[in-house]
């Protein structure tokens, strides 16, 4: 019994944690945009140039990398300014010593080699995904990205 | 005991149960609580005709099928296979007919004998009690809602006590039945392969041939349960069932469920535990492609898409403010100091008293040489490899949920209380867990799913980021552990005192009753902090592990002994554990002599029930750490599935290293830093130590846990390796922390 | 429309091109043996085979593999579902816990012996180490690889 008594804690942790449900709040705000199954919203117009289309491409590298001035460094640096900048210059992130003591200049050109396969051109660099093998997305990524940097 | 003694009159003839089911299976129960034989489950697990079922853990069909049906989920520890291989080796079943079901989320299945082991661990009971201490174990369970697979618990309750007892009863009336028909005496008749023979008469059948007669035949009171030399499949490493379906993308997870018009949702919470959404911006996440609604709900944003990664997108557009809270301004040093206040508040006699025995004071005091110590950890994700999810269903006063989750019943009773929907209209399916480690057990997905359902009407797939799955966990609390000991002028260990934050689960974590020290006193105080604990493989072992197995280690050197040895004395007069040390320090070769710069470490934690010692190598020639070999002696008692058993010791291995050298979490400004693998690194297999293990089947009636004991003596067993081979004593994790160069 | 060929067959999704090829798998194609694990290719459970080189499927756009074959994991297995080498090795070596990484820890495993019929454990440690397994099957996985390779010195009891 005195077992019981005094290992009751436990117990009543989890019934505690199980029975502490209030009535379940409904959304303080309920935006709809559509229903299900009904035609999505026409597309905004979509522009046709380099800028344009790199910005959609960048949509593969925003889940590691932001690009808006002062943005923070996440699972990939912040890639503002990066053209012209040397590699392992954005400040506060953890580069590979592959990347840092590559000596490259981020021209487009070099960017441009890097992201068509990052480890062939930086072996032991970190960056494991975001190999763009079509020419045509990989400088409308660049474009985007200086274009961004330039505003 | 009062109430148990006055029912007394119960036998265990009263809680087994067996009835009929279609074709003439034979289905037999454990009616844990006596006069409860029900067809209430038999919409639930028997779907034919006329099939009835009675708490049914065993089920015997007309093609000789046997089915196991396991109250317990299965997330990598291996739970079907072996349950299912101590009901098959009761009942002589041929292996390779056996199949497994997964108990649904209903009363019926509560794990009594977990609110036991829970409650009550090492109660004694006289036979003729059994079941009615079972009986009262099962209401409370009831009451409590727990249907759970933690602690554990798994084999050495619900296996232990109910699906030997339902095989072993099972067979006895399947051999009763064909006494019966070929009129012979029972003892004539043996079983094997899931057949029944009869050597005299060279008459043998099928267990199917005799089950719908073997219903009729009258309950055993008290079936014989096989002693370990007749085992046939325990003690077998059989390979498990789950494996190959894991093995070809086939096995169902709870993030694979699939509905017809099932939509997808991204979540983010408040960064600071208990802060409100007050406000979004949704302007741009309004006009991205694939969204269907935008939500607040209140303590966390939601975006409904027609794919998930449409739903992240827009979400990672949405600009939210929050409340303000008393957590806001929270930095983790803020809150270690905090820790170092309360506790040098609580001086030498404050605090919540855990354990005492002597006085401590005295023969400290007294002792010819004193020592000290305080450690710290920091806290821990569980970081399943799948992201919690869930996916729910809410439409005409029906509540459907897909997930998996260590507490199916508590599941369907959460999705219950969350839409106002009665019981008896919400179905809760459960999958495979993509790991679980304890963080399972919570139901916040459960709640944020069906609350999200809700309001949008049809089904929706909730899944979390990496990023929310880090920061939004329930973790293992950071604590601060302090020690005093006393050693006599000989060397001997004469009082132990510690104080330490927090009290979580299992109450013996920070105690040593297994070592002979006269004098000890162990306290604790209870810190405020606003991050969520929650269960976290081995609990509270994992942390009372290190400390304690630390400052043994600083004792025997201070006493100018070696670890191993000092332990020795410690043990003296318990030949089990013993043995155990004993074992990991013969594997290791502890007396040989490794290469400069190279260390070995022991460490000694029984925990969960099973007894564990293991011995590190560790190599600290280069920039960090290098943990080489792990060398692991467990007792479990009775290894039910050897090659499980090492394998949830190789696995304890790598995740108790993980937390060791990398796991961190910390608070600033009330919220956590850590976000995804990159600042929350777990172990990969370049930094995987080889793990030699050896069972030692010590007790067979007593059995222990497998799924956490092996972690609690890894992060001492290492540290104190680092101290053999550098001096330097660790007393902060992670390793990562610490400078080596 | 984007054309796919996904384990040897045409498939037509209308999705938009810079969807990780994981999201179109899983969800336009409902083959769910391919998993999420991180978002951000640090785990790997996601690979999968683009013109038979591993890829972190959650980091690359689907218009990647246009006019490529890709292959998951459900891909692996002959069409009477007899195993192949690799996954066999990880059924006898018992390697699956909870099982979630494993596809893609079978993935990584699969195009590495492709490459190198015979790696010793550094190569393999190297070319396995972008995968995370929670449950740290890694000692098993270093077995099944050498057992599928041919060159383990003992296999033990199933």
């Amino acid at each position: 019994m005195r077992a019981m008594l005094r290992a009751s804690a436990p117990i009543l942790v989890i019934a505690l944690a199980a029975c502490g449900t209030d009535p379940a709040p409904e959304p303080t705000e309920q935006i709809v945009v559509r229903e299900p199954g009904a035609a999505a919203v026409p597309a905004v117009e979509t522009e046709d140039s380099l800028i344009a289309i790199g910005k959609a491409a960048f949509n593969t590298c925003i889940a590691c990398h932001g690009i808006e001035k002062g943005g923070a460094n996440k699972v990939g640096p912040n890639l503002y300014g990066i053209i012209g900048q040397a590699a392992g210059a954005a400040q506060g992130f953890g580069y590979s010593e592959a990347l840092t003591s590559s000596g490259i200049t981020w021209t487009k050109e070099e960017l441009d080699r890097y992201i068509a396969n990052p480890a062939a051109k930086v072996p032991g660099t970190t960056m494991m995904a975001g190999a763009i093998t079509d020419a045509g997305r990989r400088e409308a990524i660049i474009a985007y990205i200086d274009e961004v940097s330039a505003n | 005991m009062a109430e148990a003694k006055k029912k007394k009159s119960w036998t265990r003839r009263a809680f087994i149960g067996a009835g009929v089911a279609a074709g003439g299976a034979l289905v037999v129960g454990i009616a844990v609580r006596p006069g409860n034989p029900t067809d209430r489950l038999s919409p639930l697990v028997a779907k034919g005709e006329g099939e009835k079922l009675i708490n049914a853990w065993v089920k015997i069909d007309a093609d000789n099928i046997v089915t196991a049906i396991v109250p317990h989920v299965e997330m990598g520890q291996g739970i079907f296979t072996s349950l299912a291989q101590m009901l098959a080796d009761e009942l002589d079943a041929d292996w390779s007919k056996v199949r497994i079901l997964e108990a649904p989320a209903d009363a019926k299945y509560s794990s009594s004998h977990i609110g036991r082991e829970f409650l009550a661990p090492n109660l004694e009971v006289p036979e003729i009690l059994e079941p009615t201490v079972s009986g009262s174990f099962l209401s409370l369970a009831t009451a409590m809602t727990l249907q759970i697979t933690g602690g554990s618990y798994s084999i050495r309750g619900t296996g232990q006590r109910a699906m030997r007892t339902a095989g072993a009863a099972a067979r006895e009336m399947l051999v009763a039945a064909a006494a019966s028909e070929w009129n012979v005496p029972v003892g004539e008749l043996r079983t094997e392969n899931s057949m029944i023979l009869h050597d005299k008469s060279s008459k043998s059948a099928t267990f199917a041939s005799f089950a719908a007669a073997a219903a009729e035949q009258s309950l055993p009171a008290k079936p014989k349960l096989k002693s370990p030399k007749d085992y046939k499949l325990m003690g077998k490493a059989i390979a498990r069932t789950d494996i190959p379906e894991k093995s070809n993308g086939s096995a169902i997870f709870g993030i694979d469920a699939d509905l017809p018009g099932m939509k997808y949702a991204a979540v983010k919470a408040a960064p600071v535990v208990g802060a409100t959404v007050e406000a979004i911006d949704a302007a741009a996440a309004k006009t991205m492609p694939g969204v269907l609604q935008i939500l607040n709900m209140g303590d966390f944003v939601a975006v409904v898409a027609d794919g998930y990664w449409q739903a992240e997108q827009a979400l990672a557009t949405i600009q939210a403010t929050y409340s303000k809270t008393e957590g806001d301004g929270l930095d983790q040093d803020a809150l270690f100091t905090r820790y170092a206040t309360m506790l040098d508040e609580a001086g030498d006699t404050d605090g919540d008293v855990e354990t005492e025995e002597g006085d401590v004071g005295e023969a400290f005091a007294s002792a010819a040489t004193k020592v000290e110590a305080e450690y710290k950890v920091p806290f821990l994700a569980h970081a399943t490899m799948e992201p919690m999810n869930c996916t729910a269903w809410v439409r005409d006063g029906k509540c459907d949920v897909w997930s998996g989750t260590q507490s199916p019943l508590m599941a369907r009773k959460t999705a219950a209380e969350t839409t106002g929907i009665d019981i008896d209209n919400v179905a809760y399916h459960n999958a495979y867990l993509g790991g679980g480690f304890g963080r399972r057990s919570e139901m916040d997905v459960i709640i944020m799913s069906t609350r999200i359902a809700m309001a949008t009407k049809y089904p929706v797939k909730m899944i979390w980021s990496r990023e929310e799955d880090t920061m939004q966990d329930h973790y293992r609390p950071s604590a601060t552990s302090r020690f005093q000991g006393g050693l006599d002028k000989d060397g001997k260990a004469v009082s132990w005192s510690n104080i330490h934050t927090h009290l979580f689960d299992p109450q013996e974590a920070p105690t040593v009753p297994y070592y002979n020290i006269a004098n000890h006193k162990i306290r604790k105080i209870d810190v405020p902090t606003h991050l969520r604990f929650g269960p976290w493989r081995s609990v509270d072992h994992s942390q009372h592990g290190y400390f304690i197995e630390s400052f043994v280690d600083e004792m025997a050197h201070a006493a100018g002994k070696d670890g191993y040895a000092f332990r020795r004395e410690l043990l003296a007069g318990s030949p089990r554990h013993l043995k155990v040390l004993d074992t990991a320090a013969k594997m290791s070769g502890w007396d040989k002599p490794l290469p400069e710069g190279h260390g070995r470490g022991i460490a000694f934690v029984p925990s969960f029930g099973t007894i564990v010692a293991e011995v590190a190598e560790v190599d600290m020639t280069g920039k960090k750490p290098k943990v080489t070999t792990v060398y692991v002696a467990a007792d479990p008692g009775f290894a039910v599935n050897p090659d499980g058993f090492a394998a949830q010791m190789e696995s304890s291995v790598a995740y108790g290293l993980t937390a060791a050298l990398y796991g961190e979490i910390s608070v600033k400004d009330g919220a956590v830093q850590q976000s995804n693998f990159h600042d929350y690194p777990i172990l990969r297999i370049n930094e995987m130590p080889d793990v030699v293990v050896e069972i030692i089947n010590g007790d067979h009636k007593r059995l222990g846990g497998a799924g956490e004991p092996g972690l609690p003596p890894l992060a001492p067993a290492v540290t104190n390796a680092i101290f053999a081979a550098t001096g330097n004593r660790v007393r902060e994790l992670p390793l990562s922390k610490v400078n080596f160069a | 429309m984007i054309t796919l060929n996904v384990n040897g067959q045409a498939k037509e999704v209308d999705v938009d091109p810079a969807t990780p090829i994981l999201w179109v798998v899983r969800e336009n194609l409902k083959m769910t043996g391919t998993k999420f694990g991180c978002g951000v290719a640090l785990c790997g459970a996601c690979t999968v085979h683009v013109d038979g080189k591993p890829v972190r499927s959650c980091s690359t756009p689907v218009s990647e593999a246009d006019g490529k074959a890709i292959t998951t994991i459900e891909g692996l297995a002959e069409e009477d579902g007899t195993f192949s080498k690799v996954q066999q090795a990880w059924v006898d070596e018992q390697v699956a816990q909870c099982g979630y990484c494993q596809s893609g820890q079978i993935m990584t495993a699969t195009a590495l012996l492709k490459n190198n019929p015979n790696p010793s454990d550094e190569q393999i440690d190297a070319a396995m180490a972008g995968n995370i397994c929670r449950c740290g099957t890694y000692v098993r996985i270093r077995k099944a690889i050498k057992v599928a390779a041919g060159n383990a010195t003992e296999t033990q009891e199933a």
